[in-house]
């Protein structure tokens, strides 16, 4: 009696077991992954400031919809959303090698090593200053003018040349929307603002690194690369991506 | 020529099957790891308007730094008249009224303050950093978009994506 074999089990069922269980996951998990368009709300203010600076009309490219889900960029009215990015890149290229103040787009500075460096002096007197009186929130907002200004130095500094050519601080995108109008036609929108700016950024940076934008942000994504921050950066300060929402107004 | 013959005769061996389950189960696994399940059934009706260029939200939704809300019809459709302009909000799968609804204005903001207080210690993303994803139905107004970003802005919850479902990049525009 002792001396008996177990007998072995069948595990010929194991197999249908298995396949129920992959099957129940296959039907239950959807793999498309979440996608959005993500975008930064500007901070409240309390304190609403009583002289705000003029912007001029060329640096305003005002992308607008209304109720009736109509688009209009610059009083041009119009139903194919896929004019937006030709706009939106009209507006960046127009004055971008040479400056033409005939055109209504914004125009472009020059920065070089000279101004950076001088800037920044300004800057770190500018902290010192506000240390000894005690306006922290003063020295906050210097220092951070500095960084960007360190930020700028490193961008030339990679960019080979003696000189970069930047789009005015003030032009930026806006985009109007009445409140009835589709979320379809917001999200549109964006849409072909981001076409725009990755189709430049990514043309910049094949042009200068030999792989596009979107390449070089992924990986960043990934492996947090201090090489690909900077080429990031300076990609960001070419074409950089300043976009306004307007509430809209009932 | 009987050489042949015999070998006709002899009946196939039976496969061994052994192996199999190893297989399945592989694959089980792959598909367990691979996917994300969604988190949570919205209990508002809503079909995402669909867009290219878009930014992957996976990274985020690994590190817990993002909170979805719905904005779409109420699964009845007797009671949309009780929302304004007809679409309701869902927070967490429960269905609130838009902001100036039915109920208290400042559900989006009480719900993302929550929420982020309800992370864990380790988490440690700024609620700035927190991004708050609306998901909303392709026809809804984009006004009640602002009045959600409205709130989200008055307690410093700097970040919000706009779903939309990637449709690839379109050929012709490039």
């Amino acid at each position: 009696m002792a001396n008996r074999d177990i007998p072995e089990i069948n595990a010929g069922s194991m197999a249908d077991i298995a396949f129920l269980l992959l099957l129940f996951f296959l039907v239950t998990t959807t793999m498309d992954k979440d996608q959005a368009y993500v975008r930064s709300i500007p901070k409240k203010i309390e304190i609403p400031p009583e002289d705000l600076p003029d912007v001029q009309k060329r640096n305003i490219l005002a992308i607008k919809a209304n109720s009736q889900n109509q688009l209009m960029v610059r009083n041009v009215v119009f139903s194919d959303p896929d004019m937006i990015s030709d706009f939106i890149l009209r507006f960046y290229q127009t004055s971008e090698i040479k400056n033409k103040p005939e055109e209504n787009f914004p125009l472009y500075s020059t920065a070089t090593l000279g101004l950076c460096d001088l800037r920044m002096a300004e800057m770190e007197a500018k902290i010192e200053e506000a240390d000894k009186v005690g306006a922290t929130d003063m020295a906050k907002f210097f220092s951070s003018a500095l960084n960007e200004w360190d930020k700028k130095k490193k961008a030339i500094k990679l960019y080979g040349k003696s000189e970069l050519r930047e789009i005015d601080k003030q032009a930026h995108i806006r985009i109007e929307v009445q409140e009835a109008t589709a979320y379809s036609i917001f999200t549109q929108i964006h849409n072909e603002i981001e076409e725009a700016v990755i189709e430049l950024r990514n043309n910049k940076c094949k042009e200068l690194f030999g792989e596009p934008y979107t390449l070089v942000k992924q990986r960043y994504n990934q492996d947090s690369d201090a090489k690909d921050k900077d080429i990031l950066d300076l990609i960001e300060i070419l074409y950089p991506a300043r976009i306004i929402e307007v509430t809209p107004k009932n | 020529m009987s050489k042949f013959r015999k070998e006709q005769e002899r009946s196939a061996p039976a496969m061994n099957t052994a192996s199999l389950p190893d297989i399945v189960f592989m694959l089980l696994f792959f598909f367990m790891v691979a996917t994300t399940s969604k988190e949570t059934d919205p209990t508002v009706k809503y079909t995402a308007p669909e867009g290219s260029r878009t930014e992957d939200l996976t990274p985020y939704k690994q590190r817990s730094e993002i909170d979805f809300l719905y904005l779409g019809a109420p699964r009845n459709p007797n009671r949309a008249s009780a929302f304004k302009f007809g679409y309701a909000l869902s927070l967490d799968n429960v269905v609130q009224a838009t902001p100036d609804g039915l109920y208290s204005t400042n559900a989006v903001a009480r719900w993302k303050r929550d929420k982020f207080d309800q992370k864990p210690a380790r988490m440690i993303a700024p609620i700035e950093a927190v991004i708050t994803c609306v998901k909303a139905d392709q026809s809804a107004p984009s006004g009640l978009v602002f009045d959600i970003r409205k709130q989200l802005q008055d307690i410093d919850a700097l970040t919000i994506a706009y779903s939309v479902k990637d449709k690839g990049v379109n050929k012709s525009s490039q």
